[in-house]
């Protein structure tokens, strides 16, 4: 089992690191690990001398600990995401420091600004009550118009560029699949004939992208802080890649993100999601192509699982909501069957 | 289920010394998070997957697999087709010259859970080659044999996440989002 450092010495590892970043002593308090995800760890910290020798600074430490269920980590995606976002239309955290050397703070790592607002999350009870009519419209529509604006960026001249990598209109569905098929190649602990079905009818089936965008890679209700009725921030970039816009709607579409409502993320019907997108995008939305991502949104998850049973199996991690991941593999392979045979919506 | 029995055990165990443990300080809960840890590896020790589920999952296989040694062994191919990349012999056995073969033998009804598991991945990549045969080379079968055999494979793939789902508890994924009982 990677021992990563408790708090308190994580936090004097921090103010050594941070007072090294800004010339002088520095003190960390109110370290509090975040209980969220099953990847990077998150912490909320507060950091007195980093402005000024009385001002308080509060911020998030993002670590990619080996115990994650994608380890090993490089924390560039997420930074070259969110600096090529700064100031854009996409509410997003600022960062700060990071790097993927584990000698500093024992593994990867990004620190960012610390955003207010809480998470919307996508399970709940099938008893549990909607979201509030207008709060769930207002967030819908400021849902749908941040992906626009993601889409929308062009990205070229921007850090996030980095990670172009040769990649076309043509190719980006089959690179994609490739990634995933190598992940669970690297993760899957049992021969899954089925997903292995659906990765060749993923291939057979690859669509060519309308435009290459910034895509997010988890887009969805839980990835968002909300107060007061207004987005403040969309987190969670550590996927974050080029490739096709579809591929944000796949996985924002999928049915496990309903919680229980009609409504995507529990925020919008499709039909009108997918209607205003497309206005505030420029995109043409194609179903065929919003189907084809569902579809690789499915394995997308179900490999997912499978890191997390790896994951766990392997001694990375005692998390034992990793283990009860796993039973979740059969149910994301049944429900990629079923989109195959369904076909997409017309 | 995915991972090892052992292996579970040992990280509910080890969970519960270093996450539960750790946080309660009342005497009699302790005591008996202690008797279910003692209890977990008196199971570790004496307890196994039940074979029921994974006997299910290998006799779907094994239906499967028989229409696919029908319709390999009855094709005769104008030219010799590729073999597959790997040759799978316990119950299953999958190998091709001029045409595909498989052959099959009866389901066991006793064997350690081991041997049931080590049997039901084998018949997993026997499906996943003859699949991957089947959509390069369906063509040189008779329609009518292509679609049987596709049929045969998917359902044998669709029964083994059925067979998985009806034997697995309620997702409480809201419950471990929430921290909460709903």
């Amino acid at each position: 089992m990677p021992a990563l450092d408790s708090e308190p010495a994580l936090a004097r590892r921090i103010e050594t690191y941070l007072g090294q970043q800004v010339g002088h002593p520095v003190q960390v308090s109110g370290m509090r690990r975040f209980p969220v995800g099953f990847s990077w760890r998150t912490f909320g910290l507060s950091v007195r001398g980093l402005h000024g020798p009385d001002m308080e600074t509060p911020l998030i430490l993002r670590l990619g600990s080996d115990a994650g269920l994608f380890a090993p980590y490089s924390c560039r995606p997420e930074l070259l995401a969110l600096r090529s976002l700064q100031g854009s239309a996409v509410p997003v955290p600022e960062a700060f420091w990071a790097s993927d050397d584990a000698s500093l703070l024992g593994a990867p790592f990004m620190f960012c600004s610390r955003m207010d607002g809480a998470a919307v999350v996508p399970w709940v009870s099938p008893s549990a009550p909607p979201l509030e009519e207008g709060l769930r419209r207002a967030l819908a529509e400021q849902f749908i118009a941040a992906l626009a604006a993601l889409h929308r960026l062009p990205w070229q001249a921007l850090p996030v560029a980095e990670l172009a990598q040769g990649i076309s209109a043509q190719n980006a569905a089959l690179r994609n699949v490739a990634l995933w098929e190598a992940h669970i190649q690297r993760w899957a602990l049992r021969p899954y004939p089925l997903a292995e079905w659906g990765i060749r009818w993923l291939k057979a089936h690859a669509p060519v992208a309308p435009r290459v965008a910034i895509v997010h890679g988890d887009y969805r209700t839980g990835n968002f802080l909300a107060q007061a009725g207004r987005i403040t921030a969309i987190l969670d970039w550590e996927l974050v890649h080029l490739g096709d816009p579809h591929e944000d709607l796949g996985w924002a579409s999928l049915p496990m993100y309903r919680g229980g409502s009609p409504y995507l993320c529990r925020l919008a019907e499709p039909e009108g999601f997918y209607a205003r997108y497309a206005e505030l995008s420029g995109v043409a939305v194609a179903m065929a192509s919003v189907h084809y991502y569902q579809v690789f949104s499915l394995l997308k998850l179900a490999a997912t699982h499978m890191a997390a049973t790896r994951c766990f199996e392997d001694g990375r991690s005692n998390d034992m909501r990793m283990p009860a991941m796993g039973s979740q593999i059969a149910t994301c392979l049944r429900q990629m069957d079923r989109a195959i045979q369904k076909g997409p919506s017309p | 289920m995915n991972n090892s029995f052992p292996r579970l055990i040992d990280g509910v165990c080890a969970t519960l010394r270093s996450e539960v443990l750790e946080r309660i300080s009342d005497e009699y809960a302790r005591s008996q998070v202690y008797g279910v840890i003692n209890l977990l590896n008196t199971f570790k020790m004496r307890a196994d997957w039940s074979s029921g589920f994974l006997l299910q999952q290998i006799e779907a296989q094994r239906i499967a697999l028989a229409v696919a040694t029908e319709v390999f062994t009855a094709a005769a191919p104008p030219t010799p087709a590729p073999a597959p990349p790997v040759s799978v012999s316990v119950s299953v056995s999958v190998s091709v010259s001029v045409s595909v073969s498989v052959s099959v033998s009866a389901t066991p009804q006793a064997a350690p859970i081991a041997d049931l598991l080590a049997l039901r991945d084998e018949g997993n990549r026997a499906l996943s080659v003859a699949g991957a045969w089947l959509d390069s080379h369906g063509g040189e079968l008779a329609p009518a044999d292509a679609q049987r055999l596709a049929g045969a494979l998917q359902a044998a793939m669709r029964a083994e996440v059925e067979i998985e789902l009806q034997h697995s508890p309620r997702s409480m994924f809201a419950e471990m989002s929430g921290a909460a009982e709903l």
